[in-house]
């Protein structure tokens, strides 16, 4: 039989070598039930207790005791007691229960919720997630961690994490939420290539049956592509995945967003402007008013840029006129605003009313182009590399040849290709 | 809480420093308040300036969404700073210096307040010298923040020509000059990824 004066006393015992501290996984993963029914009378407890020392030990009584339910004065209490405990804890002792430690994780972000200050469980959040993580692994407190960030608007924290790269994912749901919310974080910090690339990962990613996740990033989707590209799809996806396909999929959802994408796509300020005052109501519902207003102002500077296509120089009244803006002056600060954000070459003459289209200035020979590129080519090689050993993976993978061999049988009419099917191994 | 890393920066006049620094010091504060809280010792203002300071007014805007309504309504200066972000956001232009202008900064934000004056003077200088061949004397001061003749003085320094029957200012661009040094070890890779390629 336990008691939790003998738990604490082998906690304090068994925490300095990793050879201690198996065996001490070992009897806390026995105890844990007896843990589990002591919940209410734990904290004390944990007084006697270093995080820092006894991250394991502190770890499995912290999960204990905040399993059960949590009234608002609980939460003021236990909130600093696991931020603490969060800041704290050492990566190497709290790896060895990671269940425990996303449990805590779970529970701490819940009361910071309940506490309605989101803001303080920024930093917490943000010190677990670098602790729980490997590199280039989606651990399941990254979309918690980007969630709390936009509930405590803390958007610039929220963006440092995701610029790491992402190739090994757990579960499904982790990495649609955290390419939802960090496409959000994205369009808040006007990273809209980036927010782009986040959304579609959740438009594409392949699912059995539609999940509302899905339907709010493929919102959000639209109108952060029609912002950025002017169109829905982005390049050469549409290649690789069917723009129709895509579409089809979302259609009996989403008409409202794709007529929106439509209407953008005639190239009428007017026209958009009463189908987004028809529809009000339905993008304020969805969150998305701000983004649509985006989509609009987007449209007077694509309508800008396609004019330095076709003419050299232009005068301000005739850009007023065709981009439908209400007077020269306006024209002028469109295309102010336009130079200064780099999405023009122009300079304006005030005293002629004219503005003059240049060429982009850039030709690709200055040291930093070329250090731009070579970090490019490094780059892709890089990823290069991990899909050839991703390849082979799979081509190894008995369950995957299993499979392939079974279909090819039911597949494969042709009686004359008898030479056998080659595997990468 | 501890402002030390603030109030060194500020005296050190590292201002570019100080947004991060608030950003940290404030999320610290916040994650382990006990009882009093942290907003209401909160340096909004110069934290909010700070974003201003370096340009990054979407964080600064999120800054003041998430200012309680009394912290705002008993600190006229942390109004008077999202003010001057306001303007940018909106671009402004003329606006912003009158922001600045229109409020009697306490005096340990003062400083800040100028030395962001002195770099937008030149963030617009750089603006105008990219975007316009010629531009009228009124408009110039308007940018610059200054009166019709100090602005003339400013512009006139860098090479631009007057024309005083027409009011009007050619602007003079300054020719860009970039490193051009290029490591050999860098030229050395560049080739061997074509050589690679053609192989």
């Amino acid at each position: 039989m336990y008691t939790v004066e003998s738990l604490v006393a082998q906690i304090q015992g068994l925490s300095s070598s990793a050879g201690d501290l198996s065996l001490l996984l070992t009897h806390l993963k026995q105890a844990d039930e007896f843990l589990h029914n002591e919940s209410t009378r734990l904290f004390p407890f944990l007084e006697q207790l270093d995080p820092t020392l006894h991250s394991l030990g502190y770890l499995y009584i912290l999960e204990a005791s905040t399993s059960g339910p949590v009234t608002n004065e609980q939460a003021r209490r236990l909130v600093l007691l696991i931020s603490r405990f969060l800041t704290s804890c050492v990566a190497d002792q709290i790896r060895l229960a990671p269940e425990k430690f996303i449990a805590v994780c779970k529970s701490f972000k819940d009361q910071v919720l309940m506490l309605e200050a989101p803001i303080r469980g920024v930093v917490p959040l943000l010190e677990a997630v670098k602790k729980l993580r490997s590199s280039e692994h989606l651990t399941t407190l990254h979309p918690d961690f980007l969630q709390i960030c936009l509930l405590a608007k803390c958007y610039k924290t929220g963006f440092s994490i995701l610029e790491d790269d992402i190739f090994e994912v757990d579960q499904p749901r982790d990495f649609y939420l955290y390419c939802y919310y960090g496409g959000m974080i994205c369009i808040g910090q006007k990273r809209f290539q980036k927010a782009l690339e986040l959304l579609h990962n959740v438009v594409t990613a392949p699912m059995s049956s539609i999940n509302a996740i899905a339907v709010e990033a493929f919102k959000k989707y639209v109108l952060v592509s029609l912002i950025y590209n002017g169109q829905i799809y982005a390049g050469g996806f549409e290649v690789l995945f069917g723009f129709h396909s895509l579409t089809r999929l979302f259609l009996p959802f989403e008409q409202l967003y794709i007529e929106l994408a439509n209407t953008y796509s005639i190239g009428k300020i007017s026209e958009l402007e009463t189908y987004i005052q028809t529809n009000r109501e339905k993008f304020d519902s969805d969150n998305n008013l701000g983004l649509v207003k985006q989509v609009v102002s987007s449209m007077y500077k694509r309508n800008i840029q396609r004019l330095t296509q076709t003419y050299l120089t232009l005068s301000l009244q005739d850009i007023a006129n065709t981009v439908q803006l209400s007077s020269p002056k306006e024209a002028e600060m469109h295309v102010l605003q336009m130079i200064q954000d780099g999405e023009i070459y122009a300079t304006i003459n005030q005293r002629d009313g004219m503005v003059r289209f240049l060429e982009d200035p850039e030709q690709y020979k200055t040291c930093e182009m070329i250090e731009h590129i070579d970090s490019s080519i490094q780059r892709i090689m890089t990823l290069s590399k991990k899909l050839t050993a991703m390849d082979e993976l799979i081509s190894c993978d008995p369950l995957y040849l299993a499979k392939v061999g079974r279909e090819r049988q039911r597949f494969d009419f042709d009686d004359f290709d008898s030479v056998p099917q080659k595997f990468n191994i | 809480m501890d402002f030390s890393p603030l109030t060194d920066a500020l005296s050190s006049k590292s201002y570019g420093k100080i947004a991060d620094i608030c950003d940290e010091l404030m999320l610290k504060g916040a994650a382990e308040m006990e009882g009093v809280p942290f907003e209401e010792e909160w340096p909004f203002a110069i934290h909010l300036l700070a974003h201003i300071y370096v340009n990054d007014i979407n964080s600064a805007r999120y800054l003041w969404k998430s200012i309680p309504a009394a912290v705002k309504e008993r600190q006229p200066e942390v109004v008077a700073a999202w003010r001057i972000g306001q303007r940018l956001w909106t671009r402004d232009y003329a606006a912003v210096h009158e922001a600045i202008r229109a409020f009697d900064w306490s005096q340990q934000i003062q400083p800040l307040v100028v030395a962001f004056s002195e770099v937008y003077t030149k963030r617009m200088f750089q603006l105008l010298l990219s975007a316009y061949s010629t531009i009228g004397i009124q408009d110039t001061a308007l940018f610059l923040g200054m009166n019709e003749d100090d602005a003339t003085n400013y512009v006139v320094q860098q090479g631009w020509v007057v024309d005083p029957d027409s009011r009007m200012l050619t602007v003079k661009k300054q020719p860009v000059k970039t490193e051009q040094k290029l490591d050999s070890s860098k030229l050395h890779r560049l080739t061997e990824y074509v050589f690679h390629l053609e192989h």
